[in-house]
């Protein structure tokens, strides 16, 4: 048993690292964590933007912004991600590359969630540290940046990490689509060997595992280092355990 | 300074502020008694505009308050308004120097050299320069709210407003503070004060705001208030304070 995970490793490490580049697109662990680190890095900023949104009186941005999270929330990313990818073309007249049609409806559906998240955050501080600001000349973005983000968005770390992780295990739907990312390459090796899919496919979650393990290990890490810094803070648990917050799919 | 013209406000049919006519002088120290909703911090709020009024004016350094202007207007107009709050509200993801120095940094532009210099005296003034790299939650409450006047006066605003500034303090560290607000008095500040101290109040005060039900009943020099107070409603408070 042993010995056929690593043979499979060893026959197939390159695609599962790259997929069939340079002869094909870039694919296997490499897109994957392209998908994932991109979709992240858009998403976050993404959901300050609607969660902003969703706390503005104005019915042009409170709108289109609620609508936008209550579609997400209320559709299957699956479907979400099937109705970019049929109906994106025609709308546009061009084929649109699977990856940016995953990247696109990760972005939107993970910034939707995010944005439930940071929101959470921002209402859970009360008015009195808004008001503060305020009352010392701040703009309501300066407020927002210099004193009521830093604040919200430690506090709901836990959350965000698990969304960040979550975001990562939704890469694998774009399998679907044919995005030729690690479980597309993971499946094509199966595929050939027709015999052991029970071999490869635990290589594939042990991957996936340790991916997500290791981007908790670090948040936790740093939530640790914010939290020494600002020893005895009031309302802010210092231990905060990120294995009890489960992730959604 | 600060001068409130036929000001009224409403929450609904509640009227939180009545015919409001009154005036706080340059240098003066104005304390504003009362009992528990009878609109004193909803004045004082008023004054920087946390809270919206519905008719009359308000001038502030001879500039109205509540008149249309911009977004930036309002938010320079109230850097120059001092506010301490009852809670502190200290920002508790900063050390109290960079409580100190984030706002003329961020609002006035002050060079960040520049701002923790002038911060490092001002914390020396309400007596925590030692406790300049402490967080809020390293500190007591009484310190917090020292931190909390310190930054204040950091936007050198010509007038400070205290809304129950010892209100949520343990007994023992009430005074900490007063004596703060006391050399900020003696300094000249112009100073408009909701407190319950009654003790600071006769010390300090030029003036002496009584209120009840949103208006301003009785305005008189704290001897003459706490000695022969006019009006009936005042008379009941204070003997109410005694017992």
């Amino acid at each position: 048993m042993l010995w056929d995970l690593i043979d499979i490793i060893r026959d197939n490490w390159l695609l599962l690292l790259i997929g069939q580049y340079p002869n094909g697109p870039l694919g296997g662990f490499a897109a994957t964590l392209i998908l994932s680190t991109l979709s992240i890095a858009l998403a976050f900023p993404l959901s300050i933007l609607i969660a902003f949104a969703r706390l503005s009186k104005n019915p042009l941005l409170l709108w289109p912004s609620t609508v936008l999270v209550y579609v997400a929330r209320g559709v299957p990313l699956l479907m979400l991600i099937l109705w970019v990818y049929f109906m994106v073309p025609l709308l546009i007249g061009a084929n649109v590359p699977g990856f940016v049609t995953m990247l696109v409806t990760l972005v939107i559906y993970e910034g939707a969630f995010l944005s439930e998240v940071v929101r959470g955050g921002i209402v859970a501080l009360g008015r009195g540290q808004m008001e503060t600001a305020r009352a010392l000349g701040h703009g309501y973005f300066g407020a927002m940046l210099y004193v009521i983000l830093p604040q919200a968005l430690y506090n709901v770390m836990p959350s965000i990490l698990s969304q960040f992780v979550s975001a990562i295990k939704e890469t694998t739907l774009g399998y679907v689509i044919n995005v030729p990312e690690l479980t597309f390459a993971a499946n094509q090796i199966n595929n050939q060997l027709l015999t052991q899919p029970f071999q490869v496919f635990f290589i594939l979650a042990i991957i996936y595992f340790l991916v997500c393990w290791t981007l908790t290990r670090l948040a936790l890490t740093l939530e640790r280092r914010i939290a020494r810094k600002r020893a005895g803070m009031p309302g802010i648990p210092l231990s905060l355990n990120p294995q009890s917050q489960t992730a959604e799919l | 300074m600060i001068k409130f013209s036929n000001v009224n406000k409403n929450y609904g049919e509640y009227r939180a502020l009545v015919d409001i006519n009154a005036e706080v002088a340059r240098g003066e120290v104005v304390v504003i008694c009362g009992p528990s909703g009878s609109g004193k911090s909803t004045l004082i709020r008023t004054v920087n505009r946390l809270e919206e009024i519905h008719s009359g004016t308000i001038t502030f350094d001879g500039r109205s308050v509540h008149g249309k202007m911009k977004g930036s207007e309002l938010n320079h107009l109230r850097s120059r308004v001092g506010f301490v709050f009852q809670s502190f509200n200290l920002f508790p993801h900063l050390s109290a120097l960079e409580n100190v120095t984030l706002s003329p940094v961020k609002v006035n532009g002050v060079k960040q050299e520049m701002a923790r210099e002038k911060a490092m005296m001002l914390l020396d003034r309400v007596g925590l320069s030692s406790k300049a790299k402490a967080y809020p939650a390293q500190l007591s409450g009484g310190q917090q709210q020292r931190v909390a006047i310190a930054r204040a006066l950091a936007m050198e605003p010509p007038a400070m407003l205290f809304d129950e500034p010892t209100s949520a303090l343990d007994p023992e560290m009430v005074g900490e503070v007063l004596a703060v607000m006391r050399n900020l008095a003696a300094e000249g500040m112009t100073m408009m004060c909701v407190t319950h101290e009654m003790g600071f109040a006769r010390e300090v005060a030029d003036r002496v705001w009584f209120m009840d039900a949103g208006h301003i009943l009785e305005t008189a020099e704290p001897g003459t208030f706490f000695s022969d107070p006019q009006h009936a409603r005042a008379q009941r408070f204070l003997s109410d304070l005694r017992h």
